[in-house]
């Protein structure tokens, strides 16, 4: 226990404190503090601290090898899968430091995860959204209910209604990365993580997918990795920007700011010349 | 270093604003000789050229609009262009100043010789500074100078007040006729453009201001 408590300390490393509130950025839902990541010995996350507003659409931009996927695990724990990794400082999700939490499940539940590829279980598409409920034991009624209620704000019911028991392979690609969607939201969580959602996906099922994350916001927190600059400027109030540290090799938080801020003048020059696509 | 054929169209665009600007320079110059000179055929050259000047305008905004719709510019780079844009508005409209003081050298060479008021010497010499060193200030993307050269804004004011003042006062003594208040109106005009050639080079100004930190800022 000595050594669990040793690596979910916040530690005094350098972080950037200075980022962590950003204005209008309102109440935090994730509270992230001086976290590093470690794949065993190799530093893949140093000293990030900020704050995730609630409601609001957040992204994280950086070129690849940055840390930006490696943070969105965090967020829901995705690295326990991964042997020998580990977190150290704190992410609170409503005060609560998830990184010492035991409760995974219920973690899992409360922060959502929307992957690049849309990956559809090989069953029916009703059978798709109900089985995280059927898994936390929720009556059939209910179930019900929340397949109806996840389609239709997934923008996707119209489209499905007459076909819930076909496979829902048979969806086109942006179908499907909207049914993760509801598979995501059938279990009401709070926050939204999505990691690259609409890279597999053509320009017109990319704007349904900007379009839905804009009235997803009334209900979740939205955490969005993308590599896609101008789709981080069009759908996201707040950026993250990450950069791996060139001496170093780990990732860092570079400026996190509004997004409009961060687009027109970014106060870091690492920040304009990734942005400019004067980069390296 | 990256983005080459950003880097290139950006290139040209300077190129481009730097030779409306030298242009606009030389027009008000000449206007201004006309004048001095009552040189109508002079006067009428400056008409004719300034089709170069918009024909120069006009090309600069379609190529600023097609670079922006596909290079996608953010930050610094589409400061820039929106910045240069601009300044190329202002520009095209001192080129039209100039114009319209070379239409009124045609009224007053037609009309008796008097000569000019020291105002006009003095105006026409700040507007000119005014003009060059405002260019200067943006080829050597400085910021401070661009704010020093709107500042003098000020005495072309106090000329152009002047100049107002006194020819009012002219036209109401009861002894001018026809062809005096043709010319007081006509000088009128001319201070008039002058006084907006300087208030033109203040937005320039702005506009650099803008150009390098992005603030939309109010001078003069």
């Amino acid at each position: 226990m000595a050594d669990v408590q040793a690596w979910t300390t916040p530690s005094a490393g350098p972080g950037r404190p200075e980022l962590r509130a950003v204005p209008g950025a309102g109440a935090p839902k994730l509270k992230v503090d001086s976290l590093s990541f470690y794949y065993g010995k190799f530093k893949a996350l140093d000293g990030v601290t900020f704050d995730i507003p609630e409601k609001r659409i957040t992204a994280i931009i950086g070129p690849s090898g940055c840390g930006k996927s490696t943070l969105l695990r965090v967020f829901n724990r995705m690295y326990d899968l991964v042997p020998n990794s580990r977190a150290v400082g704190a992410v609170e999700l409503d005060g609560e430091n998830i990184l010492s939490t035991r409760k995974l499940l219920e973690l899992r539940q409360r922060v959502g995860m929307v992957f690049q590829r849309p990956s559809p279980f090989p069953m029916s598409i009703r059978d798709n959204i109900s089985f995280a409920p059927r898994l936390l034991g929720w009556k059939n009624d209910r179930i019900r209910a929340a397949v109806e209620d996840s389609l239709e704000r997934a923008a996707l019911l119209d489209e499905v209604k007459d076909r819930l028991d076909d496979p829902a392979t048979s969806l086109s690609g942006g179908q499907q990365q909207r049914l993760a969607i509801a598979r995501c939201i059938a279990v009401s969580p709070e926050v939204i993580l999505m990691d690259e959602p609409c890279s597999a996906l053509d320009p017109i099922a990319t704007l349904k997918i900007e379009d839905l994350m804009a009235t997803l916001t009334r209900d979740f927190t939205i955490v969005i990795v993308t590599h896609n600059m101008q789709q981080a400027a069009r759908v996201s109030d707040f950026t993250a920007f990450m950069l791996m540290n060139p001496d170093g090799r780990f990732g860092e938080l570079i400026e996190f700011a509004p997004t409009a801020d961060l687009f027109n003048q970014p106060q870091d020059q690492r920040t304009e010349a990734y942005i400019t696509g004067r980069f390296g | 270093m990256p983005r080459l054929t950003f880097e290139r169209e950006l290139a040209s665009l300077r190129e481009a604003l730097v030779r409306m600007g030298t242009l606009v320079e030389s027009q008000i110059e000449a206007a201004l000789d006309a004048l001095r000179r009552r040189d109508g055929s002079a006067a009428e050259k400056v008409r004719n050229e300034d089709q170069y000047l918009n024909e120069l305008f006009r090309q600069m905004r379609e190529q600023v609009f097609m670079v922006i719709s596909t290079q996608q510019p953010v930050a610094r780079d589409l400061r820039y262009l929106m910045g240069l844009q601009w300044i190329a508005t202002e520009l095209e409209r001192m080129g039209d100043y100039a114009v319209r003081i070379a239409r009124m050298t045609g009224t007053l060479v037609a009309l008796p010789d008097r000569p000019l008021r020291a105002e006009f010497g003095l105006m026409g010499e700040l507007a000119i500074g005014q003009v060059h060193d405002i260019l200067e200030a943006l080829i050597d993307q400085n910021e401070p100078r661009a704010r020093e050269v709107a500042a003098r804004d000020n005495e072309i004011d106090r000329l152009y007040h002047r100049v107002f003042e006194d020819l009012v006062k002219e036209m109401g003594n009861g002894h001018v006729d026809t062809d005096g208040a043709l010319r007081s109106v006509t000088l009128l005009l001319v201070a008039h453009n002058l006084e907006r050639i300087s208030d033109r080079v203040t937005n320039v100004a702005e506009d650099i201001v803008f150009l390098h930190s992005g603030q939309v800022v109010e001078l003069g």
